[in-house]
């Protein structure tokens, strides 16, 4: 039997509450959101925070907010939520896409998009697309507040940047240029309930809907300790008129970008081979998308 | 149509209503005043020697209440088949696997018990681990058990007919290997039990099992009770698929643990656990060697296994047997040679899990005579209809095929599947493909050798002649047999479906094996018609003798009693009823004289009603060594077709469409045949396709979670045509036979077919991931 240890648990009802407690902890603290991860890692007895701090009372954190332009996604949103709003389908479907790939429904239902951020696995959903589309997240502790490019903010498995009193508090999408498209594909071995074996996030931008790339961003997951840029790529990507040609270089490119592991999900060569499958799929799917989008 | 009332119809499943409340408990949900809880110190290596055990620091913790080894437990042997008993309930000697059982603690709490059980110190001393058969079988390798210093723990060597001749006159020949992975069964209900061993010196063990019967003799056997002391009682239960099917050292060391506190005693399996005692599929090494006429005919079988058997050997003995009598149908093969090895490696023990030993056979054999049937230019479908065996043929191994619709079921889905107009004509990355199957319908002999009968069945009246009580040792365990067995004593005794209450899964209720080998509608069926005919019988002498009318004139129908020869005057026995039942609910008032009123003058006359039925086989063919395995009352068989996409770049398969024909008899249940049907297909899939206990260096299972040991979720389902093809077995009641089992045979290898005719590559390897086929595709090219 895997049983919890025991814990304290703290239900703030605002942010500036959850923020002196978090303090008060000092690093012993732990925010959880859905527990679908947090849970499962102490039953596991990987960690064993002393105090759990719930942050499902504090207002605002469960909502989505246009903010001039941009769009504020609160931390504590549920996945499945992130699947129900239009702006989301139709603004930045790729973010539509992966979250609704992630887990289960009974998953989806529990997971937020903050936990998935924080949380830094290797293979999670929602940080693909969210950094190809240049996504920032929003920190608060007792002493500020900062915002944060989501693409500085990984360092490896289960490591980032943020502060052990520090809470995320939201996500911050800008409004995507015109003529940009986006796609994300996850190869799993079955439709539900899967961990990516390889998934890949490409974003690309265009001058105009014949025109040439602007900016490319080809995000590669569940292929390094963190989701990585294919740097190759997206420089031969930029600056050039999309072909058929050029896809297919870039996608070769990708595939060199990156050097994964064997492990039982699948094997280091496969992995690279799917890299290049999916940077073509995404690619290709993107720049549909950008030649159509206003 | 037929003029039964209440079976081969769609009735809800007796235990419907408390499944989806939440009503129903398991296992896991029982709790009773001052229980206590226990945990077990399992190895964490795979094999060494025990040098000492010190449990001193882990009875000191408070709230510890017995601490127990091997010293305390004893060390009978025990296992599933007396030729193999090779287990202890706790190692005295060696370890064998990572899991293989040392200790048990029993304290107020399980964090308590848990915390105990980690101060537990055992020193051991390490030994060569044997992770695959290669290595177990390697001259000088350290035997895993003394007994078989190879590490062959059983071989069996069978031919019938003549192979080496045969192949000779055989236009073509062709050897292909084969070759699965250890599977897990994956039932959602971790074991768990509750052992009670009261004041009286009478042990009640309630747990999670599809045999209370084997475990009760277990228990028994291990623990030096007499049997009529041992009650075991299944609760409802989430799935067996066969690792239940024996006695586990959860349901041992809790009663143990009971007997020496005198306090009810509670395990619960954890998921992990329940990896690592596995008991599920082995992992086969298939070579066969086919030889067909010219014309199609097929004519010589050779086929050689090693099996994977894991520490212990469990059901291995059958499985072994298995992996080769079931290819002995369902084509007319004259000549078969069959040469089998089970090797212990220091994994967890396999057994028998759904379609016992026979799927990776089958999945190997059925993908090479697709590659015949191509070869010889002959379509799939047409080969197999030219090969199959009629009713009332007998095998090569003496199988007697009493009832056997595998024409039909290969017909029914070829029509059904517009096989004509999609063979040879999809796009390329679509792919259609066949495959049969065959299984027996229930073990014609019981594990340990006995004159024991297979099932028995018990009925009581209730006073007022309303209920129809059913008492049955059968295993519920969610495949549905309460609710078939309810729907037979219905109809056999002429009442209705919601008359008959069910009692079942106790060994006080009399004597049933279980639910393995598909056997319970045809040997639990079987006895309980038998007691709810004589009843029947009862009931009507009874009134015969009122009535004056004689019993052969009568009848009892929907819960009436039927005058053959036209209407009788009782209105005596309606005024009596009614003047004893006064106030009472449900007063009988039609012009028809019920079956409760019938019933109420029997206890009048006789006191309690009650009957007995009991079931064994007859004699059953076969006099060779190891016709105790394989022989049947009766046989099942089915046919299906699955069409796949491949996405030719990634090798990622999508499962488009089933259609799944299988021979059930006669469906007591329809809707119970066609959720046996879906459920095994739906675990062919998941072999096909994704499932594989995997282990590190180590032999620790790498994957003991179903997030990484991957089960098919619905929406990897497709729609599946469930076809149920009656052929009236003559040996089941009514004429049921099994489905449990036999319809996942043709799955595994009807989607290899499928595959190939999709991509043209052809997989020797269970799981079919997409990176196989990728390799494989990638490797044709190369070739090209
Ligand atoms: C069965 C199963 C299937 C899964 N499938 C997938 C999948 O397909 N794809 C995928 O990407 N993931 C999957 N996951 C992982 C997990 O569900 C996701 O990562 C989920 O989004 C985590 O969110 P949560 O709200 O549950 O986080 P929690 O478990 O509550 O927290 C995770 C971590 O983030 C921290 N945290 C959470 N919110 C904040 C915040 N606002 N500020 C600071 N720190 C915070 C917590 O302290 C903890 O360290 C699966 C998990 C399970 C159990």
């Amino acid at each position: 039997m895997l049983l919890l240890p025991r814990f304290d648990y703290e239900e703030p009802k605002d942010l500036s509450e959850a923020c002196r407690i978090l303090a008060g902890l000092k690093g012993n603290g732990k925010v959880i959101a859905g527990g679908t991860d947090l849970l499962v890692n102490m039953k596991k007895g990987l960690i064993s925070p002393t105090c759990l701090v719930g942050i499902s009372k504090i207002p605002g954190l469960s909502e989505i907010e246009p903010q001039n332009g941009s769009i504020f996604i609160g931390s504590n949103l549920i996945v499945a939520k992130l699947t129900e709003f239009e702006v989301i389908k139709k603004k930045y479907p790729m973010l539509y896409e992966a979250a609704s790939v992630l887990g289960s429904p009974l998953i989806r239902n529990r997971a937020t998009i903050g936990g998935n951020i924080v949380t830094a696995r290797p293979a999670a959903d929602l940080p693909p697309p969210l950094i190809a589309m240049g996504a920032r997240v929003r920190l608060k502790n007792r002493r500020g507040e900062r915002e944060v490019e989501l693409d500085r903010f990984f360092k490896g498995p289960g490591e980032t940047i943020i502060k052990k009193d520090e809470i995320l508090t939201g996500i911050i999408l800008d409004e995507p240029p015109i003529f940009s498209g986006g796609n994300y594909i996850k190869l799993g071995h079955r439709k539900a309930l899967e961990i990516a074996i390889v998934a890949v996030a490409s974003f690309i931008v265009l001058d105009k809907p014949d025109g040439i790339i602007m900016d490319a961003k080809v995000i590669l997951s569940s292929v390094a300790p963190k989701a990585i840029h294919a740097v190759s790529a997206e420089k031969t990507l930029i600056g050039e008129k999309p072909t058929d040609k050029l896809i297919e270089r870039a996608a070769n490119l990708a595939s060199q970008d990156c050097s994964p592991i064997d492990d039982i999900r699948g094997s280091a060569q496969y992995r690279c081979a799917m890299v290049e499958v999916l940077t073509k799929r995404t690619l290709t799917a993107a720049l549909k998308q950008a030649k159509k989008s206003r | 149509m037929n003029d039964f009332s209440v079976i081969n119809k769609r009735l809800p499943r007796v235990d419907a209503w408390s499944k989806v409340t939440g009503e129903a408990r398991y296992a896991a949900d029982l709790s009773m005043p001052n229980m206590l809880y226990a945990v077990l110190l399992q190895s964490p290596l795979a094999h060494a020697k025990i040098l000492n055990i010190d449990t001193s620091a882990a009875k000191k913790v408070v709230g510890v209440k017995d601490v127990v080894t091997y010293k305390e437990a004893g060390t009978i042997h025990y296992g599933v088949s007396p030729a193999r008993y090779d287990e202890t309930m706790f190692c005295y000697d060696k370890v064998r696997y990572v899991g293989d059982e040392i200790a048990a603690v029993a304290a107020v709490d399980f964090e308590t018990a848990m915390e105990a059980v980690s101060l537990i110190k055992v020193d051991y001393e390490e030994l060569p681990v044997y992770l695959n058969i290669f290595d177990a079988m390697k001259e000088g390798a350290v035997p895993i058990h003394d007994d078989y210093p190879n590490n062959i723990g059983a071989e069996v060597h069978q031919e019938f007919g003549n192979v080496e001749e045969a192949l000779k006159e055989c236009d073509y020949v062709r050897t292909d290997k084969f070759v699965n992975k250890k599977q897990d069964g994956g039932f959602l209900e971790p074991q768990a039990c509750l052992a009670h061993f009261d004041m009286n010196g009478n042990l009640t063990l309630y747990t999670s099992t599809q045999t209370p019967h084997y475990v009760q003799r277990t228990v028994s056997m291990v623990l030096n009770i007499p049997i009529g002391k041992v009650k075991v009682v299944k609760p409802y239960v989430g799935g067996g698929f066969g690792p239940k099917a024996s006695a586990n050292t959860i349901e041992l060391a809790a009663s143990l643990l009971s007997m020496r506190t005198g306090r009810p005693v509670k395990m619960v399996m954890s998921r992990e656990q329940v990896f690592m005692h596995s008991r599920g599929r082995h992992q086969f090494y298939h070579e066969l060697t086919t030889g067909v006429k010219k014309d199609g005919t097929i004519y010589a079988l050779k086929n050689t296994c090693y099996l994977d058997g894991g520490a212990y050997s469990s059901f291995g003995i059958a499985t072994v047997y298995y992996a080769g009598s079931l290819l002995g149908a369902p084509y007319r093969l004259p000549n078969m040679r069959y040469d089998g090895y089970r090797v212990y490696t220091n994994k967890p023990a396999c057994g028998a899990q759904r379609g016992h030993g026979g799927v990776a056979a089958r999945a190997a054999w059925e993908q090479q005579l697709d590659i015949i049937a191509e070869e010889l230019g002959i379509d799939p479908i047409e080969f197999r209809l030219k090969n199959v065996r009629e009713k009332g043929e007998v095998t090569c191994n003496d199988f007697n095929l009493s009832s056997f619709g595998m024409k039909e079921c290969l017909e029914a889905i070829r029509d059904r599947s517009d096989w004509r107009n999609k063979k040879g004509k999809l796009p390329k990355g679509k792919g259609i493909g066949v495959a049969c199957g065959f299984f027996v319908s229930g073990a014609g002999y019981p594990i340990y050798r006995s004159e024991t009968f297979h099932s028995t069945a018990m009925i009581k009246l209730s006073e007022d002649g309303g209920t129809v009580e059913l008492y049955t040792a059968a295993a519920e365990i969610g495949q549905g047999s309460d609710t078939v067995l309810t729907m037979i004593a219905a109809e056999a005794l002429g009442v209705r479906y919601e008359d008959v209450k069910i009692y079942s899964g106790d060994t006080d209720y009399g004597v049933d094996l279980g639910a393995y080998s598909s056997r319970q509608t045809l040997m639990s069926g079987h006895a309980v018609k038998q007691a709810a005919e004589d009843v029947k019988k009862q009931v009507l002498e009874v009134l015969s003798k009122r009535l004056n009318v004689p019993v052969e004139d009568m009848d009892i129908k929907d819960g009436y009693i039927v005058f053959k020869k036209g209407q009788v005057d009782f209105s005596g026995i309606r005024s009596y009823y009614v003047k004893e039942h006064r106030g009472w609910a449900e007063q009988p008032g039609d012009d028809k004289l019920t079956f409760k009123e019938a019933a109420r003058i029997a206890y009048i006359e006789k006191g309690t009603i009650v009957s007995a039925g009991a079931y064994k086989p007859g004699e059953l063919g076969g006099k060779y060594k190891g016709a105790t395995v394989g022989t049947s009352p009766a046989y099942g068989c089915s046919a299906q077709i699955v069409e796949v996409t491949v996405d030719m770049e990634t090798g990622k398969v999508t499962v488009d469409k089933m259609t799944d024909a299988h021979d059930c008899g006669f469906a007591i249940n329809r809707t119970n045949v066609e959720g046996q049907m879906q459920g095994s297909l739906s675990m062919g899939l998941g072999e096909a396709l994704f499932e594989e206990v995997k282990f590190d260096e180590k032999g620790r299972v790498a994957n003991p979670t179903f997030g990484e040991y991957r089960i098919p979720t619905a929406l990897d389902m497709p729609n599946v045509n469930t076809i149920i093809i009656e052929s009236n077995e003559p040996n089941g009641p009514f004429g049921a036979k099994e489905v449990g089992e036999g319809a996942i045979m043709p799955t595994i290898p009807a989607i290899l077919n499928a595959i190939y005719d999709a991509v043209g590559v052809r997989i020797d390897e269970l799981p079919v991931t997409s990176e196989r086929i990728y390799n494989a595709i990638k490797e044709k090219e190369r070739k090209k």
